[in-house]
């Protein structure tokens, strides 16, 4: 017993000077690092050209702004440099971003002529090209890079996107899951991510020409997405919404949506998809398990 | 005595939360109430408003729901035979080429005539949209798509019934030399 504790206390003596040894070397370096650049490296100055509009300048037209950031002085994304430039240089620049993590889609831009989130964009700090900013192709600008996205919200709204049933009044909504089995929810996968940044509706040309009837690639995806769900009963209905000329048919498979996604997901496959179920070459397979089990 | 005094801690907090959230929910609700009846307002009466403001500061932003020109029209058909047709042209191009005949011929005039006017069409409809060249320009343009393709098929048919036909027609064509070809 007595040998025990001596050991304890042996160990905690030893791992607590260890410990000490630790900080002390940690605070060394920490002191060492923080003191050299700022000494020792010049200033590495990357030039960001950005649209601006102010709509309450009557008259005035578009233009670009240069602005010099000291890369040494801020962080790796394009994103960063942004928030830099409004906190410290121009106050009035405006955009739209909120998590910085390329999870919210608030800050898609077009960014050295890529649709991309700012958030998840690496400056190219050594290339001595001004790098351009502008708002997202062909939506109507409210200010600086901030689009008007109302008539995407709109024709997201129009694809309703929400489980739907048959038999609502007979399950007991709310109180039991709907049964889906692991292959069925894998169809999802790819589809479920999309974060509705709009990079890909604003990079398909068929979008930029027929906005107010091409649906655009984003929100057929969430069609689809909603289409091939084995828990929605609503797929004829959902199908014969997009019969039309224009809503699904206005795809010509360009693939710029695929190319420029931030996420990595495929909305040309999507629609693809759409188009072999409206035509008959597919079918939605029946449900592997039966979705509503639980609700008897 | 304890249990009491529980009791009436609970009722105090209680009916402080029930002021307390109707005080804070009351004046929220109705601001909400207030800004999306006014938003519906202006969402459903665009035209009187802007009439009585300024008619000409009318923004083309698209808030109404997008199923508007064609809903009715179905487009399934039409895309399906598209695809029949981009593919069989795979099978009837070679066929034409390896046993010329009037039928193969007349196929691959068919195949290949239609199969450029659905793609010119696209272009039309794409490019010559009524909100860019007005409202005449777009029906002019498909006709005279409608009238090139008719008179390309016709001029094809009347080559492949008095001539040597399409296939042939097109081998003879690159069978052509150059008077420097023939010295040599």
């Amino acid at each position: 017993m007595l040998v025990n504790e001596a050991r304890q206390v042996l160990s905690r003596a030893s791992s607590l000077a260890a410990r000490h040894q630790l900080r002390a070397i940690s605070n060394t370096t920490q002191v060492e690092q923080q003191a050299k650049p700022k000494e020792a490296l010049e200033p590495q100055i990357k030039k960001f050209e950005i649209y601006r509009w102010n709509p309450d300048n009557a008259g005035e037209k578009p233009f670009m702004q240069t602005y010099e950031v000291n890369m040494r002085e801020c962080g790796p994304m394009v994103l960063d440099a942004l928030i830099k430039i409004k906190n410290e240089m121009d106050p009035t620049l405006t955009f739209r971003r909120s998590c910085r993590e390329g999870i919210c889609g608030s800050c898609a831009m077009n960014i050295g002529g890529t649709n991309t989130l700012a958030c998840i964009s690496k400056i190219d700090a050594t290339s001595s090209k001004p790098l351009k900013v502008y708002p997202l192709p062909h939506m109507y600008v409210v200010r600086d890079l901030v689009p008007d996205m109302n008539n995407f919200y709109e024709q997201y709204k129009n694809i309703q996107p929400w489980l739907q049933r048959k038999n609502e009044a007979g399950e007991q909504k709310g109180k039991a899951q709907y049964l889906q089995s692991v292959e069925d929810r894998s169809k999802l996968d790819g589809l479920y991510e999309c974060i509705l940044c709009a990079c890909c509706s604003t990079s398909c040309p068929s979008y930029w020409w027929n906005a107010e009837k091409y649906l655009g690639p984003a929100v057929l995806m969430q069609a689809y997405r909603w289409i091939i769900d084995s828990r929605d009963e609503n797929t004829v209905e959902r199908l014969s919404k997009l019969k039309d000329p224009f809503s699904v048919y206005r795809c010509h498979t360009i693939m710029n949506c695929t190319r420029t996604c931030p996420k990595g997901l495929n909305p040309g496959r999507a629609i693809a998809e759409i188009k072999k179920l409206l035509s008959g070459l597919a079918s939605k397979p029946a449900p592997k398990l039966e979705t509503a089990a639980l609700h008897k | 005595m304890l249990s009491t005094l529980i009791l009436r801690g609970a009722a105090r907090s209680n009916a402080a939360n029930m002021i307390k959230s109707t005080a804070r929910l009351t004046p929220l609700k109705a601001y909400c109430t207030i800004v999306a009846n006014a938003q519906r307002q202006a969402l459903t009466k665009p035209l009187a408003l802007t009439q009585k403001v300024a008619p000409i500061a009318v923004r083309g932003i698209a808030v109404s729901a997008p199923k508007m020109a064609s809903a009715g029209s179905n487009h399934t058909s039409l895309w399906t035979i598209e695809r029949v047709v981009s593919a069989g042209l795979l099978a009837v191009i070679p066929a034409a080429f390896l046993a010329p005949s009037q039928v193969l011929d007349a196929l691959l005039a068919i195949s290949v005539v239609i199969h450029t006017h659905w793609g010119v069409e696209a272009m039309v409809v794409d490019y010559m949209r009524p909100a860019v060249v007005g409202n005449i320009l777009p029906k002019v343009a498909h006709i005279a798509l409608i009238i090139i393709s008719v008179a390309t098929l016709g001029g094809l048919f009347y080559f492949i019934k008095n001539d040597v036909g399409l296939a042939n027609g097109i081998k003879r064509f690159w069978a052509i030399k150059g008077k420097d070809a023939e010295k040599a």
